[in-house]
């Protein structure tokens, strides 16, 4: 038996939409304390991390762990349908196998759509030790990445005590921005060793426009040449925390 | 033409740019004929030069592997030695349908019937030495790296995939399973769409991934179980199998009996052309190499177009568009990594 409530459509919707960025399908582990997924998209670039307790949802009801895969795209197709203040009601149909979602708010809905074969696929997290790590405005950030993306489809992210900066390049143009420590876009910045990565823009774009209808606070963490990991902080609880991995120039 | 495990295997269908920064060794010989069976003009003739030699593969090997680079996806191609004296007995059937597909080919053409003209013309592709040299000429133009197997093309891909030099190993055939291929990926040098055979209808063939492991796992065999159940249904070495006994027949056998030689005697019509141990030994201890380096290169531009155009009567503007296309393709790949690489 497995059943979820929120009484606002958008927080669902919202969260669905940042998974969707990565996945077509993802598959869902229901356990008794909450909702998790953990999957890379299939280029293997980048990993999302999600966790919402039960303590989210205004009702939840798992009685015993099962895994639950769907069609990521088919369900926001779904919940667009829902307006800001309207309850959303997911339920799985153990006789039929398929997922059941109920809309209600001015009028009520009964949607259903079915269920794939869940994934078997164990995702780990990268073993990473991070040298820099950032706390930023989700907005900040965004703008940022939209001024790196006029020029060029990746950005160098470079970090040392006094500062955060995003350098692109591209074919005719460069573009540099400094997120000075202690600014309006960058609240704090601990740095262990001065680092730099690079990042393909079109991935940071996404996950940050997504991630950001559902966080104002970002931690980015990274170090020299490794995947960078970005927590966008939950305003209820829960995770969301996404990894990229970086290019490589010299190779 | 390979042995048919199509029933058992299951299979996962991949998207082709999900594979970008993946090495995919490809067996050369089973590309080749595939680009000379259908790259033809509705009436069955390949496409030629001016001095009459045929040059569809030259089309399909340029344009899909450039459509590969394009992609972000490191090609080996993998071109077949000698045959192992097994087997000579398919060569000879392969050799006589090819006779007979040629003359049913020239009897359609002149009784006008051009699409069965086609079908059979499809049939007779041979691969002649000049094709294999063009091939290979091209393949260093473009920057590619070839491998000269020893013996079998897809015995070699498997073992650069076991190896790891390979993620993938490429090929219609699902032999390259039995040689110990973990992973193989079918559909991948051929378009999206094709024409069925006789008939007017396209279906879209996308690439699919099978997992050695899976299929292992799926059908509740190890992996030496698997290349018996392989010479059950037939092999290129003993090309028809045994008569009126199916893959899931085959299947059922092994894993009832536990080897080929505990459930030949529960079998009727047992015959081999070669004693099935030797077949065995072919897929277990395959003649492979381990002297082989893989290097992808800038193509040489001017090169390719002297070669194609010049000399192959290719279209300048649309060999020179593919070119800066799988340029484009290896300048994003340059540098990318995928996380896997910190899992530890």
């Amino acid at each position: 038996m497995f059943k979820l409530k929120v009484s606002d459509a958008k927080l669902l919707r919202d969260m669905v939409t940042a998974i969707s960025i990565l996945v077509d399908e993802a598959t869902f582990k229901i356990e008794p304390e909450g909702l998790k997924l953990r999957a890379m998209d299939p280029s293997r670039v980048a990993m999302i991390d999600f966790e919402w307790p039960k303590t989210v949802f205004e009702e939840y009801v798992c009685e015993a762990p099962s895994k639950m895969c769907i069609n990521i795209s088919e369900l926001l197709r779904l919940l667009k349908r829902a307006g800001k203040d309207e309850a959303v009601e997911l339920s799985l149909d153990e006789k039929t196998g398929r997922l059941q979602i109920k809309i209600t708010g001015k009028y009520s809905r009964n949607f259903n759509m079915p269920t794939l074969e869940a994934s078997e696929e164990e995702v780990p997290t990268p073993k990473i030790t991070f040298n820099v790590k950032a706390k930023a405005t989700t907005q900040g950030l965004s703008q940022a990445i939209e001024d790196a993306q006029l020029v060029s489809d990746h950005v160098r992210i470079e970090a040392d005590t006094e500062k955060l900066v995003l350098n692109a390049t591209g074919d005719l143009m460069g573009a540099t921005i400094t997120l000075q420590k202690g600014s309006d876009a960058l609240l704090d910045l601990e740095v262990k060793e001065n680092s730099k990565a690079t990042f393909s823009l079109s991935y940071l774009a996404e996950i940050i426009k997504a991630a950001s209808a559902t966080s104002d606070i970002a931690t980015l963490e990274f170090s020299t040449d490794m995947p960078i990991k970005i927590d966008f902080q939950q305003t209820k609880e829960g995770k969301l925390t996404f990894f990229l991995a970086p290019r490589i120039e010299s190779e | 033409m390979g042995v048919n495990l199509r029933e058992l295997v299951p299979k996962t269908v991949v998207r082709l740019e999900d594979l970008s920064g993946k090495k995919i060794a490809i067996d050369a010989y089973n590309a080749l004929y595939q680009f000379l069976a259908i790259i033809r003009q509705p009436d069955g003739t390949p496409l030629k030069d001016h001095t009459g030699k045929v040059t569809s593969h030259l089309s399909g090997l340029f344009y899909r592997t450039s459509n590969l680079l394009e992609l972000g996806i490191k090609p080996i191609y993998v071109f077949d030695g000698t045959p192992p004296a097994l087997k000579e007995v398919e060569i000879k059937r392969r050799v006589e349908a090819k006779e007979e597909a040629t003359i049913k080919y020239e009897q359609a053409l002149a009784q006008g019937k051009i699409e069965e003209a086609r079908m059979y013309a499809q049939a007779t592709s041979r691969l002649h030495d000049y094709m294999e040299d063009d091939s290979k000429r091209l393949l260093t133009l473009m920057g590619i790296p070839w491998i000269q197997a020893p013996s079998e093309g897809e015995a070699q891909a498997a073992h650069l995939t076991k190896r790891g030099d390979a993620d993938y190993c490429a090929s219609q055939d699902y032999d390259s399973l039995l040689f110990g291929a973990p992973m193989l990926i079918r559909n991948v040098t051929i378009s999206g769409r094709r024409k069925l055979p006789g008939k007017n209808v396209y279906i879209d063939v996308v690439p699919e991934v099978i997992k050695l492991d899976d299929v292992l796992k799926e059908c509740g065999i190890t992996y030496e179980q698997l290349i018996d159940v392989g010479i059950l249904i037939g092999t290129d070495f003993n090309p028809d199998g045994i008569k009126g006994l199916g893959p899931k027949t085959a299947l059922k056998l092994i894993k009832e009996h536990g080897t080929l030689e505990k459930a030949l005697p529960h079998i009727k019509n047992a015959e081999f052309p070669h004693p099935p141990e030797k077949i065995r030994e072919i897929f277990l201890q395959p003649k492979v190499s381990d002297d082989y380096t893989l290097k992808w290169q800038e193509p040489d531009v001017e090169g390719i177009v002297d070669f194609l155009v010049g000399e192959k009567d290719f279209s300048e503007d649309r060999v020179r568009k593919a070119i800066e296309k799988m340029q484009e393709g290896s300048r994003k790949l340059a540098g990318k990594t995928t996380l896997e690489k910190w899992f530890g």
